[in-house]
């Protein structure tokens, strides 16, 4: 695994040196995660090994997120190569793959906490672009602020937290924990740290920005949960309830805030940016809960919600393009449209979508937990669904004499796919839940330790 | 303890430093002096890791600069984040201190196996990078920021036992990719501002 990982990071560093000979870097960034892909499903379940004392192991988990996040960035690699050349965007997805694999895989809390910091600052060179016509670099600015501010924070809070017995003052403890759960806030833009979310879904390329919430906010969500259970903080968070109050004040803040943000918008990327937001802020309420469904149905949200957002990120951006000077509609690019509308149904998790498992099941522990949380997060639900209609109602609001393809619909293509992925999984959901079930099971393990 | 006096001096040199030049090179100043501090774990292979790291950070902010007087002026941002950074400490020191019987070394040379000393300069450079990252108005002084709170997170991160050499690896890449991305925000946001 840690020469696929190797592979990955090498690939990175090479395809930067022929990144503006578009044929070669599409090629081999393609190649370079298709074998990762291929490496990632024949390697069995509980695979592991060492390196430099550095234990990794090959989860049920690990092997499902890594086979989605690395599909969702060969389809981004895709898009981008026949849509939107960017020079800097192939060798930023293979240093992002390499990270996700690492996060996934890797079972020490602090490794896996610097290289996802390692892989949220990499996208700062493609967020940049045209800097005179923009403010483009004052939204990777604040990205790397955030991810600087939120990262070494969090790192050195769950650093001093392994260097303490457990024989300190509770509030030590509670202190620690609860820079770690902002630390994570921070990176995953959880309101009210979203500000730097909303520069960037203006100010930065459509495809940097579906690589950021499709693929990196997924990982980073992951590998909070993973933190968790393997730092052996879980039973501190048990025993002192005031920091399962600050993962669901942050979740609800997040889900209602999300939603309201959503409805108010009418920009395409703030639509479907504020409706990850929305959607994180549910997959935090059901970490927060504890329990077996809310932590399946967080991780469930949390993978899916990253593809919905790959989906729609890609289509508003094609639409936004082929738009010009005006407003995005699908008379321009149909295909397009369609699939920005068919990322919507992920969104609000919609069945017969995979969607829908994920979000019924936290939004159900939310309601045994407590009733006015579980009536927040169906709000939140209806907020983000009603976003969703007026978007898709802007899009289809004029409709030409005769519908025509837009030429290389690669945008309409990709969503296409995506809905068919989800649509199969929502068929089928044991293959996609089983190895989430499995994890639950190693959280609550490490939260009762006993 | 003179290595920790070393650090204080030098992050307030890199703090209060009008040009990304001197800042860079009064970052480097801090890094080494950190590493070096003994606390009787000190591994040869680890603090050349880690120094080398520093270097090259350091290399690629000065290199940044493009000229001599390119910079960002603290004005007040300096006495705020000098007031906050010491007052964090301290509070720091006081709610985070793990409870130890391990006497405390003060010599001014020697180590200090108790730990005080690394922790105590860890929590300086996290507050004072928290400090200036917050009231940076642009990627110069947030760069360093950046980079003072990562230096102070591998002081702790060293205390911590397990892989030490593999986590002291992954610092430095941390690092070596903090400035570069930083380095890469510098050059555009000057670039943005001289249009």
């Amino acid at each position: 695994m840690i020469e696929v990982i190797a592979l990955l990071g090498i690939t990175a560093l090479v395809a930067f040196g022929v990144r503006k000979r578009l044929a070669v870097v599409g090629t081999m960034t393609l190649s370079a995660l298709a074998v990762a892909i291929a490496f990632v499903i024949a390697l069995p379940v509980d695979a592991s090994g060492e390196m430099l004392d550095l234990p990794w192991r090959m989860s049920g988990l690990a092997r499902l997120a890594a086979v989605i996040l690395l599909g969702t960035l060969a389809l981004l690699v895709l898009a981008v190569w026949v849509d939107e050349p960017a020079y800097n965007f192939f060798p930023t997805a293979l240093a992002v793959a390499a990270v996700v694999l690492a996060v996934l895989v890797l079972t020490t809390p602090i490794a896996i906490y610097a290289v996802l910091v390692l892989g949220l600052l990499v996208p700062v060179g493609s967020f940049t672009f045209q800097v005179h016509r923009n403010r483009s670099v004052e939204a990777a600015y604040r990205h790397f602020s955030f991810v600087a501010l939120g990262g070494f924070l969090g790192m050195a809070a769950l650093a001093l937290s392994a260097s303490l017995g457990r024989d300190q003052p509770p509030t030590t403890f509670v202190l620690l924990v609860v820079i770690l759960v902002v630390a994570f806030a921070l990176k995953l833009a959880a309101i009210p740290f979203h500000t730097h979310a909303a520069l960037l879904a203006s100010e930065v390329p459509a495809s940097a920005l579906a690589l950021y919430f499709g693929v990196l906010v997924p990982t980073t969500f992951i590998a909070f949960a993973q933190i968790l259970v393997l730092s052996g903080l879980l039973p501190a968070i048990v025993q002192i309830g005031k920091v399962q109050d600050l993962l669901l004040a942050l979740g609800i803040a997040s889900s209602l805030g999300g939603a309201f943000l959503a409805t108010g918008s009418t920009e395409l990327r703030r639509v479907a940016v504020y409706s990850v937001i929305a959607n994180l802020g549910h997959a935090l309420v059901g970490i927060a809960t504890l329990s077996g469904p809310g932590i399946i149905g967080a991780m469930a949200i949390a993978l899916v919600t990253g593809a919905a957002a790959t989906q729609q990120l890609l289509a508003a951006g094609t639409l936004e393009r082929r738009a010009g000077a005006d407003r995005p509609s699908a008379t321009t690019a149909p295909l397009a449209a369609l699939a920005f509308v068919g990322g919507g149904f992920a969104m609000i998790g919609a069945p017969p979508l995979v969607a829908f498992p994920g979000h019924f099941f936290v939004e159900l522990i939310a309601y045994s937990y407590s009733g006015w949380m579980g009536t927040a997060l169906v709000i939140a639900t209806l907020g983000v669904l009603v976003a969703q209609l007026r978007a898709a109602m802007v899009l289809f609001r004029t409709a030409p004499e005769r519908w025509r393809v837009e030429p290389r619909p690669i945008a309409g293509v990709v969503g296409a796919l995506v809905f068919l992925v989800l649509l199969i999984g929502g068929v089928q959901p044991d293959g996609f839940l089983q190895p989430i079930a499995a994890f639950a099971d190693e959280f609550l393990r490490a939260l009762h330790p006993l | 303890m003179l290595l920790l006096a070393i650090v204080a001096v030098t992050t307030l040199a890199a703090n209060s430093a009008r040009q990304l030049r001197y800042m860079a090179v009064a970052f480097f100043g801090v890094a080494l002096a950190a590493h070096l501090i003994d606390d009787g774990s000190l591994s040869v292979s680890q603090v050349v890791v880690s120094v080398c790291a520093a270097l090259v950070a350091s290399t690629v902010l000065f290199v940044a600069a493009g000229d001599q007087r390119f910079g960002e002026d603290p004005g007040w941002r300096l006495w705020i984040a000098t007031i906050v950074a010491a007052a964090t400490t301290a509070a720091a020191f006081a709610y985070l201190r793990p409870a130890t019987g391990d006497e405390i070394n003060t010599d001014l040379f020697g180590p200090d196996p108790s730990g005080v000393t690394t922790e105590v300069a860890a929590f300086w450079l996290l507050s004072s990078g928290i400090a200036i990252l917050l009231t940076a108005r642009g990627a110069v002084r947030g760069s360093l920021g950046a980079l003072l709170m990562l230096t102070g997170t591998q002081l702790l991160v060293g205390m911590v036992p397990g892989p030490d050499l593999a986590l002291t690896l992954l610092l430095s890449w941390l690092q070596v990719v903090v400035a570069l991305a930083g380095a890469f925000l510098i050059v555009n946001q000057r670039a943005a501002r001289e249009a």
